[in-house]
């Protein structure tokens, strides 16, 4: 009786039906981050296969040399920049507006720099990616990796702006929170590239 | 258990956990070179 009373006032679409125990957002980040590694899984395999298969060896060939010392420069900064979005969110979580600002600019400015330097490096290589085999996947994963930092870029250019309007207390900074997992991630691939790519 | 999808806090803590491995193999694997 009560159930036919409460049905003849609802309006709109019916509840959805929650078959899983999973959060919806963690299990949505979870896919996110799974079809990334399998993307960048897939690069890696062409890498690995110039390296163990085939016969060309690895840089420096025909005379090109990867500049590590350039690249460790900007792993530097990179891992800096997690440094910053982390306190950031530090800021975030214990109400302290300014600190959350200063961090979200400070990861951005970083962020920029490194792919400044990215893009200053691939001018001064001195060989293509049609070059050689080697050539194509250096540019290729480093390029990959070079679109993640733009898209986390995109996502921090969002929490800051947003953080300098105002938004974004110590129980809601989702929108930080969130882009500071995904900067982390591209950290963290960053790290693996730089050492499988420039120094082993 | 550590997971870093749960929030920004553990995903920061795995990058430093990567870092220390990486470091550390890449280390014995550079040491191991120039030794043999």
């Amino acid at each position: 009786m009560e159930a036919a009373a409460h049905a003849e006032h609802h309006h709109g679409p019916p509840a959805p039906n929650i078959s899983s125990r999973v959060e919806a957002q963690f299990l949505g980040m979870l896919l996110f981050i799974i079809s990334e590694v399998m993307l960048f899984g897939a690069f890696f395999t062409a890498y690995f296969f110039i390296r163990v298969v085939g016969h060309g060896g690895w840089f420096p060939v025909h005379g090109d040399e990867l500049p590590k010392v350039i690249a460790g420069f900007n792993t530097a900064v990179l891992v800096s920049s997690s440094f910053t979005m982390h306190w950031a969110l530090e800021g975030a979580r214990n109400e302290n507006r300014n600190a959350m600002r200063i961090g979200l600019l400070t990861t951005f400015l970083l962020g920029l720099t490194f792919l400044c330097v990215q893009i200053n490096e691939y001018v001064h290589l001195g060989f293509a990616p049609h070059d050689h085999a080697q050539g194509t996947i250096f540019y290729g994963l480093t390029g990959l990796h070079g679109a993640h930092v733009f898209v986390g870029l995109t996502l921090l250019s969002f929490a800051t702006t947003r953080a300098f309007r105002g938004h974004f207390t110590a129980k809601e900074h989702r929108g930080v929170e969130v882009p500071g997992i995904y900067w982390h991630f591209v950290d963290v691939m960053w790290i693996v590239v730089y050492s499988t790519v420039y120094l082993l | 258990m550590l997971n870093p999808l749960r929030s920004e806090q553990e995903a920061f803590r795995f990058l430093l956990y990567v870092v220390v491995v990486v470091g550390v193999i890449t280390a014995i694997v550079l040491v191991a070179r120039a030794i043999s």
